[in-house]
C-alpha cells in the first residue's frame, strides 16, 4: 500500500476502534441483562392446538428477539412448565438463532402451581447469582405465567408457595404478569399477577389456541419493550393487553 | 484489535491524501479514508453497529450535543448523545444539559436531565427543566444567596413542566400529576463557586491545591481560593468527584435496592423535593462529574473497564469533539442516551 501511515491511532476505516483493555478487575461489570421467564401449563386440558400454539409461540418469539440488533443480548430467556409436576425445560440462556427450544407436550394428571412457584423461588436467585458473577448487572425478573386451568391441590398449598415467591423480603423476588385461558379462575389468575394491572384472562368466545397465540405476541412486545428501556432506571416492566384478553383490574360493566 | 496507548491525535498533523486501493480484477478504485472513519470508540465487547435514523422530533433534538470552554479559571466539557436504541428507532434523545455562569459570584451552573421514556414529550421535559433550573439559580445568586434554597429551584423546575403541559393541552389547571404522562425527567444541578480559603493566610505556595486566578492579574497578587460545589439531584443522575482513578458518588439515588438495577426513578414534575448533597470544596486535580444513569451504569463502582478508561481518557481536558467521542463509547447492552459534563479546576491554558 503507498499511502502513508496513518496516525497512531487511526483504525482502519470501518473498524472500530479498542481502546487499550484496562486491566480486568474483581467486580467488573460487563453488561446488564433482564431475565424473563415463561411458566406455561403443560396439564392435559393443554393437549392439541393449545399447546402447538404455545410451541410456535416460542418458536416465534426467539426468532425475533435473534433478529433484533440490541435486545437479544439482553435478554434471558427461561422456560418453566408445570402439570402435576414443575420441571425446568430451558435454563436462563440467550434468545439466539442457534438455540434450541424445548418442544413442550401435555403430560401428568395434575396441575400443580404451588409446583411452580416452588421451583421459580429456588431458581431465580441461582440464575441471578450466576449472572452477578459474570459480571452482569441484573434487572428485576419477570415471569410470564400462563395456565388453561385451575390448580388441582390444595388452595393453601399453592397460596404458601405464591406468597413465599411474592413476599418482599425475597430480593429477587420478579414481577408476575398472570393469563388465564380456556377454563382458568379469573380469580384466581387475579391473586397471581405483582400488580393488579398484570393480570388478564381470556374473552368468551376466544379460541385457547388463538388466545395463547396473542398471548405470545404480546409476551413479545413486552420483552422488546421492556428490553429497550433497559437503562431507564424505570419499572422495567413493559406491557399492554393482548387482544382476546380482558384485564382482569378493569371495572366491570 | 489491540492498539498501543491510546494518544490524542494531533491537530495539526498533516492529513494524509487519501489513499487509492486497486481492486484485484480491475474493478473500480476504492477511495480509503485515513482519519475521518474510525468507528466508533469500543469499551470491552462492542455494540452492534447501527445506522442512526434522524430523530424528527419537535422541537429539534440533535443526535449530539457537544460543548465546553474556559471560565473563572475552570475548564468545562460537556456532551450528550443519542443512545443506540434511540438511534435504531429514530426517538429523539431524551438526555439534556445546560451551562450557566453567574459572572458577579464567578459561579458555573451545571444541570442535567434524564427525560422518562415513559412519558410522551420527556426530550421536551428534559430541555425545559436543565434551562429553569439554571435560571433559577442564576437569579437565588443575584439576590445574594450564599445557600441555595434547593427546593425552590426544583419547584421552579417542575413548574415549567407542568406549565408547558398546560399551554400545550388548553387546560389551564393543568397539576402535576397530569403533566407527568407527557413530561417528566430526572434533573440533577451542581453550583461551582469560588469561595476565600479558610487558610487565606497561608502564602499561595503552602496551598497548592488552592484555585485562583493567574498570578498578578488585574495587577492583584494571587488569591488563595477553594471552590465550593453545591449539588442536589432528583431521579438518578448522579454527581461524581473523580480524583485520579477513584469515582466518589456526591448526589444521585442508587437504585440497586435488592441488589437488582432499574427499579424505578423519582422524577420531576411529581417530585420536587431533591436530594442535597452536603456542600464541598472541590480541590485541583479531581474533575466535578455531572452525568445521567446512561453513563452512570456502565460505570457502576469505576473499577471497571468504562471507570478506568473514563479515567485516564479525563486525567487532562480532552478536546471538545474527543470528549463527545468519548462519551459516546460502544459497549454490549448499553444503549441509552449518555451525558457528561465534567469541569476540572483550572486553566488548560
Amino acid at each position: 500500500m503507498a499511502a502513508p501511515a496513518p496516525p497512531p491511532v487511526a483504525a482502519p476505516a470501518s473498524e472500530p476502534e479498542h481502546l487499550p483493555p484496562p486491566h480486568a478487575a474483581a467486580g467488573q461489570v460487563v453488561g446488564q441483562v433482564l431475565p424473563l421467564y415463561f411458566v406455561g401449563d403443560e396439564s392435559h386440558s393443554m393437549r392439541g392446538d393449545p399447546i402447538a400454539a404455545v410451541n410456535q409461540g416460542l418458536l416465534d418469539l426467539r426468532d425475533e428477539v435473534a433478529k433484533h440488533p440490541l435486545i437479544g443480548k439482553k435478554v434471558r430467556f427461561g422456560i418453566i412448565t408445570f402439570a402435576d409436576t414443575a420441571e425446568t425445560r430451558l435454563e436462563l440462556s440467550e434468545l439466539s438463532e442457534e438455540l434450541i427450544l424445548p418442544t413442550l407436550s401435555t403430560r401428568g394428571r395434575g396441575t400443580s402451581y404451588a409446583s411452580a412457584f416452588e421451583a421459580l423461588r429456588h431458581t431465580i436467585p441461582a440464575d441471578i447469582a450466576l449472572l452477578k458473577v459474570s459480571g452482569f448487572q441484573v434487572h428485576r425478573p419477570t415471569v410470564f405465567f400462563l395456565s388453561d386451568g385451575q390448580p388441582t391441590e390444595r388452595e393453601s398449598k399453592w397460596q404458601q408457595r405464591l406468597a413465599e415467591l411474592k413476599d418482599p423480603a425475597f430480593r429477587e423476588r420478579p414481577n408476575i404478569l398472570a393469563f388465564g385461558v380456556g377454563d382458568a379462575d379469573p380469580k384466581v389468575i387475579q391473586q397471581l399477577a405483582t400488580s393488579p394491572a398484570h393480570a388478564f384472562m381470556m374473552r368468551e368466545g376466544v379460541s385457547t389456541a388463538g388466545a395463547i397465540a396473542e398471548f405470545a405476541a404480546s409476551m413479545l412486545n413486552s420483552m422488546v419493550s421492556s428490553a429497550e428501556r433497559l437503562d431507564r432506571g424505570e419499572q422495567t416492566l413493559e406491557f399492554e393487553k393482548p387482544e382476546g384478553f380482558v384485564q382482569l383490574d378493569a371495572p366491570i360493566l | 484489535m489491540a492498539l498501543p496507548e491510546h494518544q490524542a491525535e494531533p491537530d495539526l498533523a498533516p492529513v494524509p491524501e487519501p489513499s487509492v486501493r486497486k481492486r484485484s480484477g480491475g474493478g473500480p478504485a476504492v477511495r480509503r479514508r485515513t482519519r475521518l472513519a474510525r468507528g466508533p470508540l469500543t469499551i470491552g465487547e462492542p455494540a452492534p453497529r447501527v445506522e442512526p435514523r434522524l430523530a424528527a422530533a419537535e422541537p429539534y433534538r440533535p443526535d449530539t450535543i457537544a460543548d465546553g470552554g474556559e471560565v473563572f479559571g475552570l475548564t468545562i466539557r460537556s456532551a450528550s448523545v443519542r443512545g443506540l436504541q434511540k438511534r435504531y428507532v429514530g426517538g429523539p434523545r431524551q438526555d439534556d444539559l445546560c451551562l450557566g455562569v453567574h459572572p458577579p459570584t464567578e459561579t458555573l451552573i451545571v444541570a442535567v436531565a434524564d427525560g422518562v421514556s415513559a412519558a410522551t414529550h420527556s426530550h421536551l421535559a428534559a430541555a425545559l427543566a436543565v434551562r429553569q433550573a439554571v435560571a433559577a439559580v442564576a437569579r437565588q445568586l443575584d439576590e445574594g444567596a450564599g445557600e441555595l434554597d434547593w427546593t425552590e429551584i426544583f419547584e421552579q423546575a417542575a413548574w415549567a413542566l407542568v406549565e408547558e403541559h398546560r399551554r400545550g393541552r388548553y387546560d389551564a389547571d393543568a397539576d402535576a400529576r397530569e403533566a407527568a404522562p407527557a413530561l417528566a425527567t430526572t434533573l440533577v444541578v451542581a453550583a461551582l463557586t469560588p469561595e476565600q480559603d479558610q487558610n487565606a493566610d497561608h502564602p499561595p505556595e503552602q496551598c497548592p491545591d488552592a484555585i485562583g486566578p493567574a498570578k498578578g492579574q488585574n495587577g492583584r497578587g494571587p488569591e488563595p481560593r477553594t471552590l465550593r460545589l453545591q449539588t442536589a439531584a432528583v431521579g438518578d443522575s448522579p454527581v461524581l468527584v473523580l480524583t485520579q482513578d477513584t469515582f466518589e458518588p456526591v448526589v444521585g439515588e442508587t437504585d440497586d435496592a435488592d441488589g437488582l438495577v432499574g427499579g424505578g426513578v423519582r422524577a420531576l414534575p411529581r417530585h420536587t423535593r431533591p436530594t442535597c448533597a452536603k456542600p464541598r470544596s472541590l480541590r485541583r486535580g479531581s474533575v466535578l462529574l455531572v452525568c445521567t444513569d446512561g453513563l452512570a451504569l456502565p460505570l457502576a463502582n469505576g473499577i471497571g473497564e468504562v471507570g478506568r478508561t473514563l479515567a485516564r481518557e479525563l486525567a487532562d481536558p480532552p478536546d471538545i469533539v474527543d470528549f463527545a467521542r468519548l462519551l459516546d463509547f460502544s459497549r454490549s447492552t448499553y444503549d441509552d442516551d449518555r451525558t457528561l459534563v465534567a469541569v476540572w479546576p483550572g486553566s488548560r491554558s
